[in-house]
């Protein structure tokens, strides 16, 4: 079992989908992480060992990989399929309550912002990485952000903007959450966001790259 | 001077595939499977792309107000910072500029992530970044011509939002355009829609000098003109 389960961890991490795809060109025609999750599942491992000892093993290297510049965008899209393909097997489990996941994280571009891929590839990532995903979409205010926020009480909030001009909407956002409930942690990322605006309006994490942002999720879940 | 509009056809636009490749990360004389299949559809769909297209507003009514980085424009003061202006200076008139490469682009993009298809979608997103600017590069040099005919030269572009000149100033400057001017619309936060839009200034005289952007000293490391081409 634990070969699978590496097998699986090194699909995710090179972007292996399934056995049709052709990428990458060293495992072209052989199982991928579709097959070989379904195949770890037949042979009795459980929805949270795959999680926790291939999806979540293949997914950190991707984004240590990501953050230190050695992969892409394009590469961490591969991977990020491969293990949406693991995925579709193990999420009925986790739907049923018989699996767990490391927590729930809410995530939206905030009011006035349409820019998503930034905020898409956040979502992947921590998906990846062992968390239930909630993606707000684009142009999110206030109100909804706390909507989700009380049906989730613990799950982290997560708030991307592109623009400057859009960036300091997340302080409203920022205020409403922490007024609500001082305990909300709120993460902040984007290309004009910075350590001091973070401080600035309180929020508890700016990142400027998904990887942090997991490290920081990690640490509270633990 | 009114505004003009340009329409640019989709096929008028040379997208490289090299800079695509640079931009993804990945070497252009080896493309591995699936990215070529997927570049070449990707490139192969901007025949798709109906409105790309842009326009100017050209005013002699200027004054460049170096050491306050100051332009004023018909009376407008747009405090677009010391180096933009000092990029300007000497400059007889100035072309205000909106350009976009259409809703089309970004509409796909999100259908094919939302599809689940991600390199795909993120294929097409850069391709609608590189289509705006190509549009832009096509529509800067048709000013040049024009302006080169009457004895003139122009500067490079410069945009809101880059070089410390604040990005709500676009208020400031879709204020010369009529609502909607091909087709963008500028949000209360200053965002630009469709995305894949830029808008900006380019400086017009007869001693005006083509300097690229001033970037050693500049901390956005990863901003799109670092350093970069715009040596038209
Ligand atoms: C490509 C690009 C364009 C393209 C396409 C725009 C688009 N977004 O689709 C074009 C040429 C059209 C363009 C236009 C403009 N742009 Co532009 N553009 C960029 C550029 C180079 C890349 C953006 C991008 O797609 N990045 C890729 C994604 C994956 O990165 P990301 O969204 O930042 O997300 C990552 C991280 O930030 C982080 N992250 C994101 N969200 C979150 C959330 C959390 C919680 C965490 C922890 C992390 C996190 O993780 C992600 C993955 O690593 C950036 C500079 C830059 N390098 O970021 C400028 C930039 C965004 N643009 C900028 C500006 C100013 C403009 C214009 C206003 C210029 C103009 N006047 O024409 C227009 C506005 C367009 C509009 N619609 O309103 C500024 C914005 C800053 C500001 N001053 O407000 C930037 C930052 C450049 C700069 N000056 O440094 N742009
Ligand atoms: S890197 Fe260069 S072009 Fe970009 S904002 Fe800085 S000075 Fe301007």
């Amino acid at each position: 079992m634990e070969e699978l389960l590496k097998q699986i961890a090194h699909c995710v991490e090179f972007g292996k989908i399934n056995q049709a795809s052709p990428y990458p060109p060293d495992l072209k025609g052989k199982d991928g992480a579709d097959e070989l999750t379904k195949k770890a599942l037949d042979q009795g491992a459980t929805a949270e060992e795959i999680l926790t000892n291939a999806l979540i093993v293949g997914m950190g290297k991707v984004g240590v990989k990501f953050r230190e510049n050695k992969v892409f965008v394009p590469q961490v899209l591969m991977s990020a399929k491969a293990m949406s393909a693991a995925m579709a097997h193990l999420k009925p489990l986790f739907a049923s309550g018989a699996a767990k996941r490391k927590g729930t994280f809410i995530i939206g571009t905030v009011q006035g912002d349409l820019h998503d891929i930034g905020k898409n590839l956040v979502s992947m990532m921590v998906e990846g990485n062992g968390y239930e995903v909630i993606d707000l979409g684009v142009d999110v205010n206030a109100d909804t952000f706390l909507t989700e926020a009380e049906k989730y009480p613990h799950a982290v909030i997560g708030l991307s903007a592109l623009l400057t001009t859009t960036m300091v909407n997340m302080e409203n956002i920022v205020n409403a959450l922490k007024e609500k409930n001082p305990e909300t942690k709120v993460c902040i990322g984007g290309a004009p966001v910075t350590q001091d605006f973070c401080n600035k309006i309180n929020a508890d994490l700016y990142s400027p790259d998904p990887q942090g942002l997991v490290e920081y999720l990690d640490k509270l879940a633990s | 001077m009114e505004v003009s509009i340009t329409e640019v056809g989709p096929g008028d636009i040379d997208i490289d595939p090299a800079v695509l490749c640079g931009l993804m990360g990945i070497d252009p004389d080896d493309i591995p499977e699936p990215y070529s299949g997927i570049i070449q559809r990707e490139l192969d769909e901007i025949k798709n792309y109906p409105n790309i297209k842009g326009g100017f507003k050209i005013s002699g009514n200027i004054d460049i107000l170096s050491p306050k980085g100051v332009l004023s424009y018909e009376g407008v003061e747009f405090g677009a910072g010391k180096q933009v202006v000092d990029n300007l200076s000497n400059s007889e008139m100035a072309a205000l500029y909106i350009c976009t490469a259409g809703e089309e682009v970004s509409r796909r993009s999100k259908e094919l992530m939302g599809q689940g298809n991600l390199l795909e979608g993120y294929v097409t997103d850069l391709v609608g970044s590189l289509l705006v600017e190509g549009a832009m590069d096509i529509l800067h040099e048709k000013l040049r011509n024009e302006m080169e005919s009457k004895g003139l030269r122009v500067t490079n572009r410069y945009s809101p939002g880059y070089c410390n000149w604040n990005v709500d100033e676009q208020h400031k400057l879709f204020s010369f355009f009529p609502e909607g001017f091909c087709g963008v619309r500028l949000s209360e936060s200053a965002l630009m829609n469709p995305i894949k839009s830029v808008s900006g200034v380019i400086g017009i005289g007869k001693e005006v000098k083509f300097n690229k952007y001033i970037c050693h000293a500049c901390s956005s490391v990863n901003c799109i003109y670092r350093n970069i081409k715009h040596a038209v």
